[in-house]
């Protein structure tokens, strides 16, 4: 870390990549990246992980007066909810509705690696967004790794039924307005 | 006949509506989904219009073939350079899809694609169904292609109509053994890249892997990111074909002359948006 300091080089997260103007994805954040997160003056972070970020992280968004959103919603709070399994729906739509408010932007959309999670709702964003279903499975795919993508997840985007978001035009960012009425 | 239908097809000749717009319209009045409910439909209804409507798609395939042929003679010259077989621009991927597919109301961007930062965005070689997410969604004002090939007439033609300069700088792939590329070279796209004026720009090459992936890691070193970081976002993009020459190129470029001429020009620092 000292190394990296002295050196003054910017570390992204991992698996951080831009969506669209100022809407980022990306692994959970280290103190190596907060200097990077700094630059992207973030006023919102969307959690989807179901376990808690590091401590680390929380303070530095408390420091920043970023609010964290935690997504991922235990549908009936057992003990049955893994670390593993994939967003129910209720999650989804409760980010996309974070998404769809263009007070939250700039915003950050990441859980624990920034595959899987993170990809479901960046799926169904782009569903949205009348994206076809193959550009966004590729889009997923580019994230998951080496282990390859998930078909759950794929079926999750695939079902994810773009009709039942309501939308208020009025506070929607403008990237997602302008698909809208294509 | 129908008044509605033919103030259509009046409009059509007249070049007034696009093809596109003119079987929108078709598809909203019978009340169907696509091309092959519509075909019988029209067919019974109003026998003029359905000729003129095969006559439409008879001739955006028609156009397919003539190309068909340009590009087969390009790729011959290419030979030349020994490219690789997946690094090469394959006319079969590039065929213009039927039109029903652009009328379905959803967006095709290009493999491979993704915004850079800000306004800067990269993609593999753009098909003509991805026209409509160019104008409507990115806005594109201009596209820097790294390669030397001729571009495919029909995309040409889409570009001028909606306003979207085309620049061309042509990269060599690095190769083993003996192929690099230059530092000028790169300092060359970057000018065009970088300058605002240029903005919403997409830079492509074939796959969107090797020379893009070249090229935004070398923003990247621009924006001080560490090389570990800009190599794991190459190799994100270039899987499962990432270069080791192309990472060591990263590594190598020199900076310095792009970024006094950029930072006069205040180009840089970058901005997220």
């Amino acid at each position: 870390m000292n190394i990296l300091t002295t050196r003054n080089k910017i570390i992204p997260p991992i698996n951080f990549c831009p969506v669209e103007q100022k809407l980022y994805r990306s692994g959970q954040p280290s103190p190596l990246n907060f200097p990077f997160l700094s630059t992207l003056k973030l006023k919102c972070i969307v959690w989807l992980s179901n376990e808690d970020p590091e401590d680390s992280f929380l303070e530095f968004c408390e420091i920043n007066n970023i609010i964290i959103q935690f997504a991922a919603i235990n549908p009936d709070f057992g003990e049955d909810d893994n670390p593993w399994d994939g967003l129910n729906e209720k999650s989804i739509f409760s980010a996309l509705e974070t998404l769809l408010d263009k007070q939250n932007y700039p915003l950050l959309v990441c859980c624990g690696m920034g595959r899987h999670r993170t990809g479901t709702v960046i799926g169904c964003l782009r569903r949205l967004m009348n994206w076809n279903l193959a550009s966004c499975s590729e889009e997923y795919r580019r994230f998951t790794g080496s282990r390859g993508g998930r078909i759950l997840v794929e079926l999750l985007i695939e079902g994810f039924n773009k009709d039942a978001v309501e939308i208020d035009e009025t506070s929607i960012p403008d990237f997602i307005l302008n698909t809208l009425n294509y | 006949m129908d008044k509605f239908l033919d103030s259509l097809v009046l409009q059509l000749h007249c070049k007034e509506i696009s093809n596109k717009i003119f079987i929108k319209n078709l598809l909203d009045f019978y009340k169907v989904k696509n091309l092959h409910e519509l075909k019988p439909v029209l067919a019974q209804d109003n026998n003029e219009t359905f000729i003129i409507l095969e006559n439409l798609l008879l001739k955006s395939e028609e156009a397919v073939s003539n190309n068909d042929l340009q590009y087969e003679e390009a790729e011959e010259e290419e030979e030349i350079f020994e490219e690789d077989l997946d690094d090469k621009y394959n006319p079969d991927e590039h065929k213009l899809k039927n039109l029903a597919l652009i009328c379905n109301n959803l967006f095709y961007p290009p493999e491979n694609f993704s915004n850079v930062i800000g306004n800067i965005y990269r993609a593999s070689f753009p098909r003509t169904e991805n026209i409509a997410f160019f104008k409507d969604q990115l806005k594109l004002k201009s596209i820097l292609v790294m390669l030397s090939d001729d571009y495919p007439q029909d995309l040409l033609n889409m570009y001028s109509q909606n306003n979207i300069t085309l620049f061309k700088c042509p990269i060599q792939g690095n190769k083993e053994p003996f192929i690099n590329i230059q530092d000028e070279t790169i300092n060359k796209a970057l000018k065009i890249i970088l300058n605002p004026e240029n903005h919403p720009i997409l830079i492509h090459c074939n796959k969107g892997k090797h020379r893009t992936g070249t090229i935004v890691g070398c923003i990247r070193k621009l924006q001080n990111w560490s090389l570990t970081m800009i190599f794991d976002e190459y190799r994100r993009f270039a899987f499962p074909k990432a270069r080791g020459l192309d990472q060591q190129c990263i590594e190598m470029f020199n900076a310095d002359e792009i970024e006094e001429y950029a930072t006069e020009r205040s180009w840089l620092p970058l901005n997220w948006s």
